[in-house]
């Protein structure tokens, strides 16, 4: 490994120790030395703002060993932008790096200065989907890809199919449900009025919600249909009944579809009796952890035309 | 403080059962105080970018523990001055850049020492500069927060602005109506919020968005019923908690969602006692500390959540803490409850 004290490239830096107020590592291995010697470089050129193709190359090699010191990551955007680096490069090698350290975050804001700056999505959507096998959840890259969608106004560009893609990996990835929501609703308000839209997501979440009854990232994109298209929640009667009835208190298969059904009940007016039976074995039998929140809409129910 | 994780193990085996499911005091007393010799360890310089909340944390925990003076103030108020900037912003350690989430850790940890008088005798005008850099963090479009300079924003740095302000009592320094206006952009379909308009809802952005609106005093625009249920759907049977549905139990949010439940009055919405053996499981009995889950390394980041979840949850022996400020009740108190704040 590179040891900067023996490098011709480095000899007019002298490298500035972290004073941390506190005595040196009495045992430091070999890997310490090597990340202490180059931060003691890196604030040593810092403290003189250098931007140098070298300032980059330790730069990489600090974040090759720690990725998540974010004033590294800022010092090497602004040296890539006071020289005019490649981004494109920039790019190739923020790639790998990104799937070598899944959990970091702030590379993900590097990245978006730089595609920003460079003006094209080219490859991201792409490079984005081989982050999503490694991890299909991350806050991070979906963030991203929203503002990816956004800064370049990739609405009909496939976001909709890779979406329905990932959702066949894992019907409960929520994640992809929010995408779902951001790429169908989320560029114009009346898109919702849209009757041939709405039927559309309606039947793609009850396909969902057959595959896995009690997943509950369906239930709250339906719950979130119905409330943004002003639906009543009774046109869903028929459809909760499948997974639950009163008749049959023993063969619930899904504690949403009780929870709906207790709404429906109430919307109706003359059935609370029943929306009290439903919501009695939410608290009591499919969802007792939570019996103080279902016995709160129970006690609802003697409010007039209160809807939970 | 180091955040360097271990060395011991969350969990109790059952080789050390029978043992009484109790909260382990003095061990976490002991692991946090020893957190700081751990320098001969890598992990210790590469989380240098986290060690300014790292003190906030153990600080914090050792409050909540009922043992407040176990750090020393002095080195402590040193480390903090020392990571100020000229601009009034702090960083995560000395040569590390100002940021949003330092600058509050560092207001926090002023306040929870009671050194904002330290704070003008050591930087003349201190207590204006952070104000003012806090604000100059603000989009005016938009009334939302950056990070920093490089304009990253998330509804995290919103709350960290409005924490940290009204702490100093210069909230009139920012336009809180639009930050107010910015959060209600960020809820989403299912009732939650994201960090941004239409990102996820998750459970960690939603402390931030609720605990930002108490401090405006504008809890009245949430939809605290179905805020509610969505905040209590994240307790799965073995107690925990998780962050969003779908996703696996964590210790840390026993404090986001709790806390944000506490806000809008539904605390009692989840099972407290399940909730709390959760967290006492996730202790190491023996070096002390607490894990994210059975069974994983502990760390003063997770050891600090399951005791703010415990001590919101009011377990015995423990002193109360503020689910909006995420710092002891009594200096939150103290602090705001003073004539000439926010006048």
């Amino acid at each position: 490994m590179t040891q900067y004290s023996e490098d011709e490239a480095w000899t007019d830096v002298e490298p500035l120790p972290q004073d941390d107020g506190g005595a040196h590592p009495l045992a430091a291995i070999a890997y310490t030395d090597e990340y202490n010697e180059a931060m003691s470089y890196l604030r040593a050129i810092m403290a003189k703002n250098e931007m140098s193709e070298r300032a980059l190359d330790l730069t990489e090699h600090i974040i090759s060993m720690n990725p998540a010191h974010y004033t590294v990551w800022l010092y090497r955007a602004k040296a890539l932008f006071a020289i005019n680096a490649s981004l494109h490069e920039e790019i190739a090698w923020l790639n790998p790096t990104a799937l070598k350290h899944l959990k970091n975050y702030q590379i993900w804001h590097h990245r978006q200065t730089i595609v920003d700056k460079l003006d094209s999505a080219e490859g991201e959507i792409a490079f984005i989907s081989r982050m999503f096998e490694a991890d299909a959840k991350n806050y991070h890259v979906w963030s991203y890809r929203q503002w990816l969608v956004r800064r370049f106004d990739l609405w009909d560009k496939g976001e909709l199919e890779s979406t329905e893609e990932m959702l066949k990996t894992d019907i409960r990835n929520n994640s992809a449900w929010n995408h779902r929501w951001f790429v169908v609703f989320g560029r114009d308000d009346k898109v919702i009025e849209d009757q041939q839209i709405l039927n559309r997501e309606i039947d793609y979440v009850k396909a969902a919600i057959y595959m896995a009854p009690q997943n509950q990232s369906p239930w709250n994109y339906l719950r979130g249909l119905l409330r943004c298209a002003k639906l009543p929640a009774s046109t869903m009667k028929d459809f909760a009944l499948e997974f639950a009835s009163l008749d049959k208190p023993d063969e619930v298969y899904s504690s949403h579809a009780l929870d709906l059904l207790a709404d429906v009940y109430v919307e109706e007016g003359n059935a609370k009796e029943q929306a009290a039976e439903a919501l009695d074995l939410l608290a009591k039998k499919y969802d007792p952890i939570r019996a103080n929140y279902w016995n709160y809409r129970k006690s609802l129910l003697d409010q007039p035309n209160v809807v939970a | 403080m180091s955040l360097v994780s271990g060395p011991g193990r969350g969990g109790m085996t059952d080789a050390r059962l029978p043992r009484e499911l109790r909260l382990f005091v003095d061990k976490h007393v002991s692991y946090i105080q020893s957190l700081d010799t751990r320098k001969d360890e890598l992990e210790y310089w590469l989380t240098e970018h986290l060690r300014m909340n790292g003190l906030y944390w153990g600080l914090t925990a050792l409050h909540l523990l009922g043992h407040p003076d176990a750090l020393p103030r002095n080195e402590m108020l040193d480390f903090v001055l020392s990571c100020m900037h000229e601009s009034g912003g702090f960083g995560a350690a000395p040569g590390h850049d100002a940021h949003m989430l330092y600058t509050v850790s560092s207001v926090q940890i002023l306040a929870t020492l009671d050194a904002f008088d330290d704070l003008e005798e050591r930087v003349k005008g201190g207590r204006q500069k952070i104000g003012h850099y806090i604000a100059s963090l603000q989009n005016p479009a938009t009334g939302t927060f950056a990070g920093d300079e490089w304009g990253e924003t998330d509804t995290r740095f919103l709350y960290c602005a409005l924490n940290a302000l009204s702490l100093l009592g210069l909230l009139g320094l920012i336009d809180v109506d639009k930050a107010v206006e910015y959060i209600q952009s960020c809820q989403n379909f299912d009732g939650g919020y994201g960090n941004r308009p239409e990102a996820e809802s998750h459970s960690g952005q939603i402390f931030t968005c609720l605990a930002a609106l108490s401090i405006a005093g504008r809890l009245d625009v949430v939809e605290s019923d179905r805020l509610g249920a969505w905040l209590s759907e994240r307790q799965l049977k073995n107690g925990g908690l998780n962050g969003r549905p779908e996703k696996k139990e964590d210790v840390c949010y026993s404090w986001w969602v709790a806390s944000s439940l506490a806000m809008i009055g539904k605390l009692h919405w989840i099972d407290g006692d399940r909730l709390a053996s959760f967290i006492l499981n996730c202790q190491d009995p023996d070096g002390g500390g607490i894990a994210d889950r059975p069974g994983d390394m502990v760390d003063v980041f997770h050891t600090f959540f399951g005791l703010a979840g415990l001590s919101l949850l009011k377990y015995p022996g423990m002193v109360e803490i503020d689910p909006v400020y995420c710092m002891p009740l009594a200096i939150t108190k103290r602090i705001l409850e003073k004539p000439d704040v926010n006048s």
